[in-house]
């Protein structure tokens, strides 16, 4: 099997890395061997990639059943468990179970999305990773593997569509 | 330059003022290095005058609330003003008035970003810390007001020994889970955008802070899959917060307005007036944080412009207006139906002793931001602005008197009539103003306030454009 190498090319602006995105693809590279890393969030088709889909709405939803479970369980389960009978209300009203299981709902569908982004992410990573600290400053960076013996064609390739540099992928501690 | 809006052109295209770019955020970028290294200047300048200030607060909050607080539960809540008939004082008076505040966040974060108003991106992160720290002090104050504090876990629904769970009929249960959903979805909403400006941080700070930044930013670095799961889930968050900040303000005003044939608290409008009473004075203290960090960080006048007071006062007017409604509603239907004793209130708080704390909610509410607000001039002025701001929360925290223990003055028996003075309560509701103050004082030098990727982003989305004669601002959807 050939020997495959990460190089981390660094572009000033958008067009330039949209350019070197569509050259990688033009020189074989699948959209899953190339990796966008950038300071803002930028939108697939702008540089020239894939649609990408989170989960994070259906572990939303899984938040929120769980809630509202927790919800019934406070607003009817334990009245069952203890009744205790109060001003005249009956032991099992519906107004006040709507409201508990609302809160709970809510509160479960938050908790399961925030919980989401890092399970989807794989975050926390504190281990080293391909990164440079001029992404945050604004750079793009595209993250690509490329067979080793061909390392040079794919070098010319973006710096000729402007990329800043082109330099193999260190991974490092943030 | 990296990622940036390309510059545009300045007053020599033939801009009027309006349309000058260097008017508006949106239209003046810079180099996202030059803005991250405004952001971080700001939070490393003190001045001696800073540490001055966080000495004060920090005696201040020892004295006021840790001392005081403490003088409480050593000798019991008959040391405070609570006695018949208004058993509920002062502490529930700053709890609702917290929760106004914490409003302030919620609004400013998540409506504006549903309605994807752009000039909320530079102080969307200011708006939440005030509802993280806010929503602090409503728990301080709910907990000082029970008095036996270390028996608050009665409220936690738990299998125990005493056979008892809360009873989730009451508005108070309700309370509990509302505010305690409202404070983990609103501390939740905060980390989530602070985390790839907590990456810049990492990545342009040494020592103890690289540390503290390394160990926050979760290893982020702005990866496809990492902004994707991000921003689906802040959509999620700006969409579910916005119920949750309603039902907690209008859980809250339950608690007053389920207390059956009260004068002056059973009313079906408390809801909507409590709702629109805490946006009201959410956007006042917004109004003033701004001034204060504009006026005491370095470089922060490049984010924070004379375009967001003007906006902000604009919504100031208009809550303003809406709240003089609800106000106007929930006095016009007890006048109206004639019950004695809610006449008897009415003409309590409109010609008794403390008749100027009604007079005082009307102006600070309604009369000055109504003379002041539709003027362009006060609006663009950012002094007039935080008076106005500082007013109207002056006006809603008599209004929220005038609701709690000035309406438990008069009730349904006339021999328990008794005009309630507040002691202890005093000395601590200055320690939570006190305390509010000092925690923002502490993040703004630890965490960077302004979301620098949103702004950056706005700044990509907008750019000028020829429409006939006139340069407009045109924004691309590029979400």
């Amino acid at each position: 099997m050939a020997e495959t190498i990460t190089l981390l090319a660094l572009f000033e602006d958008l067009e330039p890395a949209a350019e070197g995105i569509e050259r990688l693809h033009t020189l074989g590279l699948a959209d899953e061997q190339i990796n966008v890393i950038s300071g803002i969030p930028v939108m697939e088709r702008i540089l020239g990639r894939p649609k990408q889909h989170s989960k994070i709405p259906l572990l939303a939803l899984a938040g929120a059943v769980g809630g509202a479970g927790l919800g019934l369980f406070f607003a009817y389960g334990t009245p069952l468990l203890f009744p205790v009978y109060v001003g005249g209300q009956g032991l099992l009203p519906v107004p006040p179970a709507i409201i508990v299981v609302t809160e709970l709902a809510l509160l479960g569908l938050l908790v399961f999305t925030f919980l989401g982004v890092f399970f989807e992410s794989y975050l926390p990573a504190y281990g080293p990773l391909d990164y440079v600290p001029g992404i945050s400053d604004g750079k793009i960076a595209v993250l690509f593997s490329c067979p080793a013996g061909e390392r040079k064609k794919f070098v010319e390739a973006l710096t000729a569509s402007g990329a800043e540099s082109v330099k193999p992928a260190e991974a490092q501690k943030l | 330059m990296a990622v940036t809006a390309k510059p545009l052109s300045g007053p020599a295209a033939g801009l009027s003022e309006r349309d000058d770019p260097g008017e508006h955020l949106m239209l003046d970028p810079r180099p996202r290095g030059e803005m991250n290294s405004l952001v971080m200047e700001s939070m490393h300048a003190t001045s001696w005058r800073f540490w001055a200030v966080t000495a004060l607060l920090v005696l201040v909050v020892a004295v006021c609330l840790v001392a005081a607080w403490g003088y409480l539960i050593a000798n019991g809540l008959g040391v405070s003003g609570a006695n018949r008939p208004s058993y509920w004082e002062m502490f529930l008076v700053n709890t609702v008035f917290w929760i106004g505040i914490a409003h302030a966040g919620t609004f400013v974060s998540a409506l504006l970003r549903v309605l994807k108003v752009e000039f909320r991106r530079p102080f969307t992160r200011a708006a939440e810390l005030m509802t993280a720290f806010a929503l602090i002090n409503v728990g301080l104050s709910v907990f000082m007001h029970l008095g036996r504090v270390w028996l608050f876990y009665w409220l936690i629904p738990y299998p125990n020994e005493r056979g008892l769970w809360p009873n989730f009929h009451s508005p108070l249960a309700w309370d509990f889970l509302a505010i305690s959903t409202y404070l983990v979805a609103s501390t939740m909403y905060l980390i989530l955008p602070l985390i790839p400006d907590v990456a810049m941080a990492r990545d342009r700070s040494t020592g103890w802070r690289k540390l503290l930044y390394r160990i926050l930013a979760v290893g982020f670095r702005g990866t496809e899959s990492e902004w994707v799961h991000l921003k689906t889930a802040m959509n999620i968050f700006a969409f579910t917060v916005l119920p949750i900040m309603f039902t907690v303000s209008t859980i809250v005003s339950w608690d007053f307005a389920m207390a059956s044939n009260r004068p002056g608290w059973s009313s079906s409008i408390f809801g909507p007036y409590f709702v629109v009473g805490a946006v009201h004075s959410g956007i006042g203290a917004v109004v003033m944080v701004l001034y204060v960090i504009r006026k005491t960080m370095k470089s922060m006048n490049y984010f924070i412009r004379i375009e967001h007071f003007d906006a902000l006062g604009k919504l100031m007017l208009v809550m303003s207006i809406l709240w003089a409604y609800f106000f106007f509603n929930d006095y016009m239907v007890p006048w109206y139906g004639g019950d004695a004793f809610a006449k008897a209130l009415q003409k309590f708080i409109e010609s008794g002793p403390l008749s100027w704390i009604l007079f005082t909610v009307v102006l600070c509410n309604a009369v000055i931001p109504w003379l002041t607000l539709w003027n362009k001039k006060i609006r663009r002025f950012p002094g007039a602005l935080f008076v106005i701001g500082l007013l109207i929360n002056v006006g809603m925290w008599f209004e929220r008197y005038m609701i709690i223990p000035l309406s438990l003055t008069i009730n349904r028996m006339p021999f328990t009539w008794r005009i309630y003075v507040p002691k202890v309560e005093i000395p601590l509701t200055v320690g939570t103003i006190a305390l509010f103050i000092l925690l923002y004082m502490v993040a703004s030098r630890l965490i960077p306030l302004v979301p620098v990727w949103e702004v950056q982003e706005g700044q990509m989305m907008h750019s000028l454009r020829k429409v006939g004669k006139a340069m407009a601002t045109s924004t691309t959807e590029i979400e």
